[in-house]
């Protein structure tokens, strides 16, 4: 195994912070000509300004890595990111993650938090698992095997993932690009990514790394960071997405509709729109329960999709409102150990605002109340649904609901955006109860306890991650 | 007039605007000390402080006159009680009254006694149902906060005007603080007649405008919004239309996101070079909803060049700007978030937390620097106004 490559992206820029390379091209392209810069966390990132034109140029490098990269073995593929995803927490240093963190802007200790977990998702263990779990017969994705089914007992079967796809990635929330240039190469397909303004110094470090690692399969992967959906990018975005395969697409129904409306319909596109998050804590081992419920707020400072926005309480407001109170003293602790994202002056001021208009109100209906931190840190909310609306910033709605039923009818009014749904704290859960969630729109019913990090092969928002990417094909 | 020996709200609100009318107004225009009926003790709810000029509110006297209504407020509101807690009850001063932010009038009225009128703010993301509505005890103690002071800032000086309104007719938009002020200008006696040429269904009547602009040799007094202002000269296109000598103009920053902030400087550029009012002539008001008094960065005619300007709010006012994080109050110079102790406010609430930033000045002005935008909430999580959109809507429409 070849060391990996430390190189650091940023360039010190003395005491002020730095400069982040938002980039990292297929060596053989001629290097950028001309730069631009965004600021993103505390660090100024740096991106090329290349013309529409380049667009060809880069796929087309891309493409040729591509096929060399669809000739590999699937075990030779696993093996290769399953390596460089293992050394990934354990050779970054306290330099690194302070990049990462800059970038993000989120605390060190966060930071380390959110690395780690994601990292245990790129482990080979976890990334053949994620294999086994999509093509229990990994080889289909080597060329043709028994397949099975209808058709005959002669019936072939393969799948692949061939060509270029495409990442337009979201904000800030540091390995969600990283996990989605994984999945595309695991089937084989070259990468172009364009990772959220905050995720940007992991991506390259990403992408660096596995060139040091396989210079060839790193060839089929490129970054490049712009400011999506900005009218100046629109012509480079149309050419990208006129000549790649396939679009992964994170953000907001605007970004998202936005990409749909450019893209040829020969592009295949998979979309993540923004979620919800939610839990459902019943009233049994109220201290057990609240820790993990402070965490699934903490961890990501809400803004990762599965971080849960809303507890609904199976149990009355009287046992609510104590396990109010234990929620924001775990959150209390977390404030200490997992120092939420150092907030900007317009943060504060929303805050202020937010919480006087959350006090006016319990001051004048009584149906509400807030507990919170003195500073930004966190406020938890004994509301009613109506009253619910995610604001960022650790921020936890606590709904009491008198019975399962109750909260289903409740959930229905989420619908429309809902994700992940923790459980804490209820007997055992029967499965009409999940099966109605399902229905509601739920794509992942688990403990509280693993609400942060889901597992490689988990159904990202109802769907099979690798199974979105690839192609069959039957022989007969 | 009291309740357990205590002033009641109209008896404060009463005598503010009495109080108000005085500032810069003669020994004659003084109100006298009044008598209860029974002759024996002062009906005045303030005590003996405030008999003459008001510009005589020194940090004491006003410390102890907004002691004296926040006692009021505290009593006759329970809404507000709950709100501030029982440790706000007795305040050593002012300054430690904790200030209700502008999002909470979108939440509750906020009305101690009874209100005349609501003035609502403008539509945000959020859609109408959350407008911000200030609920008002008197509109005559509106007039009085806000009267002297635009005489003071709009008309001194400047002999007989005719008004030109980029800002509606108070009778179409009944719920805009602004159009009531703009009606109360209307209605000075320097003022030869108003011209009401922008309605929010059609916005600016470029017309209406060429033919008042045009139509005699009076000076104009023109108010309007930046958003109309931008609007009014986008219509012109290139044409030029000078206002006669002496002619002023009040912009402010009405409507709230309909328009994408103008650079003032761009603005001010703009008016000289197509309306011929010199940066001196104009002046920027600065109000909001939620208070009944307005600040002004200049007085029209000699306004100083903008680069050197600051608001000054009337002496009934104090301005601080507070540390984002604790809200502790910073020094003069030292930007933070705004907040004001309006007196006028002495029917709703007085101490308002804004989501401007700004710093304050040695001398009781402040030199805003913007509105404190929250970043968004990056991710792959609903942001709020993506909530509001995109779950509620749908919920609603079911």
């Amino acid at each position: 195994m070849k060391a990996m490559n430390k190189g650091s992206a940023t360039r010190r820029a003395g005491g002020q912070g730095g400069f982040l390379d938002g980039w990292l091209w297929p060596r053989q392209l001629p290097p950028p000509a001309s730069f631009r810069e965004v600021r993103a966390g505390d660090l100024r990132v740096r991106y090329p300004n290349p013309s529409p034109g380049f667009a060809a140029s880069l796929v087309s490098s891309l493409g040729k890595a591509g096929r060399r990269l669809s000739a590999r073995r699937i075990d030779d593929v696993i093996a290769v990111l399953g390596s460089v995803g293992e050394a990934f927490p354990l050779d970054m240093d306290d330099n690194d993650f302070r990049e990462i963190s800059a970038n993000a802007g989120l605390s060190m200790a966060m930071t380390r938090t959110v690395v780690n977990g994601m990292a245990r998702s790129w482990t080979r263990d976890a990334l053949a698992g994620l294999v086994r779990a999509e093509f229990p017969e990994p080889r289909v994705l080597d060329g043709f095997v028994a397949g099975g089914g209808g058709g005959g007992g002669g019936r072939r079967v393969a799948a692949s993932g061939r060509g270029l796809t495409f990442h337009i990635g979201a904000g800030s929330v540091p390995g969600v690009t990283v996990m989605s240039m994984i999945r595309a190469l695991l089937v084989k397909s070259a990468v172009l990514a364009k990772p959220g303004a905050g995720d940007v110094a992991l991506a390259v470090r990403f992408a660096r790394a596995l060139r040091g690692v396989d210079s060839s399969m790193g060839e089929a992967v490129a970054v490049q960071y712009w400011p999506g959906g900005s009218p100046e990018w629109d012509a480079w975005e149309r050419s990208v997405l006129g000549r790649v395969d396939r679009a992964v697409v994170y953000g907001s129904n605007t970004t998202i509709e936005s990409v749909r409306a450019r893209a040829p319909a020969s592009t295949r596109l998979v979309e993540h729109p923004h979620r919800l998050g939610v839990a459902v804590v019943g009233p049994e081992s109220p201290s057990a329960s609240a820790r993990p419920a402070a965490e699934a707020v903490a961890l990501f400072d809400q803004k990762g999709c599965v971080s849960t926005h809303i507890f609904f309480f199976l149990g009355g407001k009287r046992r609510a409102l104590r396990w109010c109170q234990k929620l924001a003293n775990r959150l209390a602790e977390l404030d200490r150990d997992l120092p939420p994202t150092e907030p900007q002056p317009g943060d504060l001021s929303d805050l202020h605002q937010f919480r006087g208009r959350l006090t006016m109100k319990g001051a004048a209906s009584g149906g509400l109340e807030v507990w919170s931190s003195d500073g930004f840190g966190w406020t938890v909310v004994l509301a009613s649904l109506e009253d619910v609306t995610p604001v960022g910033g650790r921020l936890a709605w606590v709904v009491p609901v008198a019975s399962q039923e109750a909260c289903l009818d409740a959930l229905a009014s989420l619908s429309p955006a809902l994700q992940t749904v923790g459980l804490a704290g209820l007997p055992p859960v029967g499965e009409g109860f999940v099966r109605a969630l399902f229905g509601l729109g739920a794509s992942r019913v688990v403990p509280l306890t693993r609400v942060p990090f889901p597992g490689a092969d988990w159904l990202h928002d109802g769907s099979r991650p690798l199974g979105e990417l690839v192609r069959w094909c039957e022989v007969l | 007039m009291t309740v357990e020996g205590a002033p009641t709200i109209e008896a404060v609100v009463g005598e503010l605007a009495r109080l108000f009318r005085t500032w810069g107004a003669g020994a004659e225009r003084r109100p006298k000390r009044r008598q209860s009926p029974e002759g024996t003790e002062p009906v005045d709810p303030f005590g003996t402080e405030f008999h003459g000029d008001a510009s005589a509110f020194t940090d004491e006297a006003f410390d102890r006159l907004a002691r004296r209504i926040h006692r009021v407020q505290f009593r006759s509101n329970p809404v507000l009680r709950r709100f501030w807690g029982e440790r706000a009850r007795d305040v050593a001063s002012w300054e430690d009254i904790p200030p209700v932010p502008t999002a909470a009038f979108k939440e509750v009225p906020i009305v101690t006694g009874t209100s005349e009128a609501v003035f609502c703010t403008s539509g945000t993301s959020e859609g109408p149902r959350r407008r911000g509505e200030h609920h008002v005890g008197s509109l005559d103690l509106y007039w009085a906060a806000a009267q002297q002071n635009y005489r003071r800032h709009l008309l001194k000086n400047s002999g007989s005007v005719r008004v030109v309104s980029l800002i509606p007719h108070p009778d179409s938009v009944p719920s805009s603080s602004l159009a009531a002020m703009a009606g109360f200008i209307s209605r000075e006696p320097e003022v030869l007649g108003t011209a009401w040429i922008f309605s929010e269904a059609r916005g600016v009547d470029a017309a209406a405008f060429r033919k008042a602009a045009t139509a005699d040799r009076e000076p104009i007094l023109l108010l309007a919004t930046a958003f109309a202002l931008v609007q009014l000269l986008e219509t012109l296109k290139g044409e030029e239309i000078r206002l006669p000598e002496g002619s002023r103009l009040m912009e402010t920053g009405g409507f709230k996101g309909r328009v994408a902030e103008v650079a003032r400087e761009g603005l001010y550029r703009r008016i000289r070079n197509r309306l011929g009012v010199s940066e001196s002539h104009v002046v920027n008001e600065y109000g909001m909803t939620e208070l009944l008094s307005q600040a002004y960065d200049g007085e029209a005619g000699t306004a100083p060049p903008l680069s050197g300007r600051k608001h000054h709010f009337p002496p009934w006012v104090r301005t601080r700007a507070l540390d984002p994080a604790s809200l502790a109050p910073l020094p003069p110079g030292v930007p933070g978030l705004l907040a004001h102790y309006d007196l006028a406010n002495a029917a709703s609430v007085c101490h308002v937390l804004t989501e401007d930033l700004g710093e304050t000045t040695e001398d009781g002005g402040f030199r805003l620097a913007g509105r404190a935008a929250g970043a968004e909430l990056r991710g792959c999580s609903l942001a709020a106004e993506s909530f509001l959109r995109e779950v509620r809507k749908p919920l609603s429409e079911r």
